[in-house]
């Protein structure tokens, strides 16, 4: 609990407007897309860098725990205040700073929607590759924080590729700025990397400089649906290992396909046992040649229809769609574990495999959905978290498909992150020094431990 | 009722990029995912129907935005109207709220209350109206009352054959010569019957210079919606009950015997009822509305609302509805733009030679965005019909913050959805401001100023307009 004669040194620094600590607006905070939830204490929105930075050395001096917040759309329990204490919600420091196409930059502040960035970024024909499935919600604060990812990443590269400089408020409540507007830049230590993905459990990004790349002249976007799923990774190996790099391929399995398809009615084929997505850009030429050489290689791996997307508007459904995936499975069950396991490419078809024999063996459902050309898979497993039963075997089917990501070189996270959803997993890729090293730097810059306490490290 | 099969929440978070009052607001509390949330924890006991729970709960618009961007297939109108409801109960609304409620609950006291609205104004020193504002809005903005109801000016047609006492009848209006194109039923709502005649008077020219027979049917009222999302359903469902009596009389009109066969059969054989009532209904190609919302009411609430179990209270009033009549006036319900987009070409032949070019911009009503989805056809008749010089914005799909009563309950979040509208559509250079929607049109009247060159009008009185009355 945060005491009265504390909450007004908070409410001395922001206005008591921009401060709540009644049930019901607490519980409003208490999640975000993962199934655990934990209440709050008190929720604060700050505007400005300098409040960021009082607001930390008071939360420091007595000791609360701080968990930031952009929009709560993590799959992961990242902004899930475990400790309760104290979130800072960044959704009103939203400004965007700077735009500036001839350097290549954009500069924001951690509150600004993704959507918001390629918004304000199409007029000048820029884009901002990173786009998450909630990128219509996200913050950047959460990208940054979560290190997004997304379909296009195969192509361009995850969020931590595109911070050029961040402004990172410590929970001493010092500030600290690194990097430059240059792209090259090797002056001391990469920080970015250390704070991209670090779940707010180092430091609050409070601006950030952004990498940005022109829009390509071409889309094309291909839509292949194979009889057998098996065929249908195999194809994503396949097209993968020969060099050719599609902007994004989007594997999908019946039940995801006809969970898709329920809500958005597109036409889609729902006998088909494996849909690939996949779109190629760049100059139109290269996009032709691209896309003749893929359809070359699905055809080789047994796809039964191929299809291109013929407008821009049949193009933005099919990737509306697609960014449902997640949201149409909580119809088919009261809660829904989405994980995203990573392996080489190569091991796509093994991977799916065995999710699929996991599955079977515990005797539940399984959608298969994959960012597949970079080996990103989206296992999700629709269940009843109050029927305790069912749910140790969820539980038990995660474990298993941890240990086979881990068995073929994979990771335990492409996107989402570890969050409260894998800590317990770590040891599986990561050896004990490893683990300690993290902590080492986690004690070195939060000594109190106050920074989003309860998660990875 | 509410409950469809599953309907969770997966807390994913798209509903935050479509809510209008998140987007002003940023924060979570006033978002369609924590509303659930909410809800989820009364039912839990969690929380209790505090104030702030109720305030939370109604700062919302019920646009339905967040339903119909919903993945997980969550019907967030139906739930937060529930909600409303047991909120109700234990937390009224304030007196203003209630008494709209009352007066729209009958049609007399509506009646008599837009009548002492009228001498009100005209009693109302100037000074005093623009001083005096009603939510954001100074009273001189807000329209003025009809002198008349508008259903009350159009002429009186007597049925062509006797009935059978106690039904509402059907009052045809306006025919064309020759071979009519077909019959169609004009739901008015209030708005038009007591604020905005031209709108029912454009309405019923366009409709009858197409070729159309217009009926209005007598008894009907105000659509419930208003009583529905302030939690006060038995009123509700009393004037669905009103209305779908009244609609059903004037469907009836050609097939009294039919239908009084019909309901004798009823209890037998359920393909003769059917067969009958395909029958019954054929003469009439539409239900026609000029507001959207109440389109919404008669579209998506009706069927729904008949189905729950009416304390005794209402039985004598659902008894009078005819099985399967309010899926079927459901399924003809239609906003009077889409229906005139499908005689696009009838329209643009019919105008006048010297038809003005009107320079318009477009506001779209939440209603017919998320339940009719007419928002491309409108845009279609507008770019077509030479009465229209049509000046994209935008943000012309953005809310203006209306809303219903959102407007006076949430002054403060209407006015900052409303900014961002008022500077495009100013710098726009238009002389009106088409909108489907009496709310909106009240709301964008009200936010714009008497300096700004700007009427706000219903797009068929234009379209009217250019066919000549």
């Amino acid at each position: 609990m945060i005491s009265q004669d504390v909450k007004d040194q908070f409410t001395a620094i922001v206005d008591p407007t921009r401060w709540l600590d009644k049930k019901e607006q607490l519980t409003c905070y208490a999640y975000d897309a993962f199934v655990e939830e934990s209440m709050p204490d008190a929720v604060i929105f700050p505007e400005t860098t300098r409040e960021v930075s009082q607001i930390l050395a008071l939360a420091s001096a007595h000791k609360i725990p701080v968990t930031g917040r952009g929009a709560g759309t993590s799959v992961c329990g990242a902004p899930v205040p475990l400790h309760h204490g104290l979130v800072i919600c960044f959704s009103k420091m939203d400004r965007i700073i700077e735009i500036n196409t001839r350097d290549r930059y954009i500069i924001v502040e951690p509150g600004v929607v993704n959507a918001d960035v390629q918004a304000a970024l199409a007029p000048y024909g820029f884009f901002f590759p990173p786009d998450p499935g909630s990128m219509n919600s996200a913050t950047i604060g959460g990208n940054i924080a979560q290190n997004a990812g997304g379909p296009r990443c195969l192509k361009y590269g995850v969020t931590l590729d595109y911070i050029l400089s961040l402004e990172v408020v410590l929970a001493s409540g010092k500030v600290i700025t690194f990097g430059s507007k240059n792209i090259k830049d090797v002056t001391g230590y990469k920080l970015a990397a250390l704070f991209c993905g670090s779940e707010g459990t180092l430091g609050l990004v409070t601006k950030a400089t952004l990498k940005v790349v022109p829009l390509p002249e071409t889309v094309k976007t291909i839509m292949a649906t194979f009889k057998d799923l098996d065929d249908t990774a195999k194809a994503v190996t396949d097209i993968i290992g020969s060099g050719i790099l599609p902007a994004a391929m989007e594997l999908m399995d019946k039940l995801t396909l006809n969970a898709i398809e329920d809500k958005a009615g597109l036409g889609l084929d729902r006998e088909a046992a494996g849909t690939l997505l996949i779109e190629v850009d760049g100059v139109a030429e290269a996009c032709d040649k691209q896309i003749k050489q893929i359809s070359e290689k699905l055809v080789a791996n047994n796809a039964v229809n191929i299809q291109e997307a013929g407008s821009a508007a049949d193009r933005e459904r099919l990737w509306t769609a697609r960014r449902s995936a997640y949201g149409v499975f909580a119809k088919l069950a009261p809660d829904i574990i989405s994980e995203d396991v990573t392996v080489p490419v190569s091991r796509v078809p093994e991977m799916v495999r065995r999710i699929i024999q996991i599955a079977d063996k515990h005797n539940l459902r399984v959608g298969v959905l994959a960012h597949a050309g970079d080996g990103n898979m989206h296992p999700m497993i629709p269940a009843d978290k109050s029927n305790t039963e069912e749910w140790s075997r969820v539980v038990a089917a995660f474990d298993d498909i941890f240990q086979a990501a881990a068995d073929l070189d994979g990771t335990l996270s492409g996107e989402h992150g570890i969050g409260l959803a894998k800590s317990k997993y770590l040891h599986l890729v990561m050896n004990q020094d490893t683990i300690e090293f993290m902590k080492t730097i986690k004690q070195a810059v939060d000594p109190d431990g106050i920074l989003n306490p309860g998660k990875f490290v | 009722m509410t409950d469809q099969p599953i309907q969770n929440c997966g807390k994913c978070g798209l509903c935050l990029s479509v809510c209008p009052v998140y987007q002003v607001l940023k924060q979570e509390q006033a978002s369609p995912r924590a509303r659930l949330q909410l809800i989820k924890a009364f039912e839990k006991k969690d929380l209790s129907a505090s104030p702030m729970l109720k305030d939370l709960v109604s700062q919302c618009l019920m646009c339905g935005a967040c339903k119909v961007a919903c993945p997980s297939g969550i019907n967030h109108y139906a739930k937060f109207m529930d909600m409303r409801e047991q909120l109700a109960k234990s937390r009224p609304d304030p007196p203003a709220i209630r008494s709209l409620i009352y007066l729209l609950a009958k049609e007399y006291r509506l009646h008599m209350g837009a009548g002492l609205a009228r001498i009100g104004r005209r009693l109302t020193p100037a000074a005093v109206e623009k001083k005096y504002k009603i939510g954001a809005i100074p009273v001189s903005r807000f329209p003025e009352m009809n002198r008349r109801p508008f259903r009350s000016t159009l002429p009186r047609v007597s049925p062509a054959k006797g009935s059978p006492g106690g039904h509402s009848r059907g009052n045809p209006i306006g025919h064309s010569t020759g071979n009519p194109r077909g019959r169609v039923i004009y739901f008015t709502g209030c708005a038009t019957n007591y604020m905005f005649a031209e709108t029912g008077q454009a309405t019923v020219n366009i409709l009858t210079r197409l070729g159309y027979e217009v009926v209005i049917p007598d008894g009907q009222t105000c659509c419930g919606i208003p009583m529905m999302f302030h939690g006060a359903r038995n009123q509700a469902v009393e004037n669905m009950a009103v209305n779908l009596t009244a609609i059903q009389g004037a469907m009836r009109e050609k097939d009294d015997d039919t239908l009084e066969n019909t309901r004798d059969a009823a209890a037998e054989n359920c393909d003769a009822v059917d067969e009958a009532y395909d029958a019954a209904t054929k003469n009439c190609n539409a239900v026609i509305v000029d507001c959207t919302t109440c389109g919404a009411a008669l579209k998506d609430e009706y069927p729904e609302l008949m189905n729950t179990p009416a304390g005794s209270r209402h039985a004598a009033l659902i008894q009078k509805i005819n099985p399967g009549m309010p899926e079927t006036i459901a399924a003809k319900t239609r906003d009077i733009l889409s229906f005139l987009h499908d005689h696009i070409d009838d329209l643009a032949a019919a105008m006048k030679p010297d038809t003005p070019a009107h320079k318009v911009i477009y506001h779209a009503p939440c209603h017919s965005k998320n339940s009719f989805n007419s928002l491309p056809k409108i845009l279609d008749l507008l770019k077509a019909l030479p009465c229209f010089d049509y000046i994209p914005v935008s943000d012309a799909a953005a809310c203006c913050g209306g809303g219903g009563t959102f407007f006076y309950e949430y002054p403060d979040i209407s006015q900052k959805m409303m900014a961002k509208k008022l500077a495009s559509a100013r710098a726009a250079g238009a002389d009106y401001w088409l909108t489907d929607c009496p709310v909106c049109r009240i709301n964008l009247h009200g936010s714009l100023s008497e300096k700004d060159n700007l009427n706000v009008a219903h797009p068929v009185t234009l379209i009217s307009k250019g066919l000549g009355e």
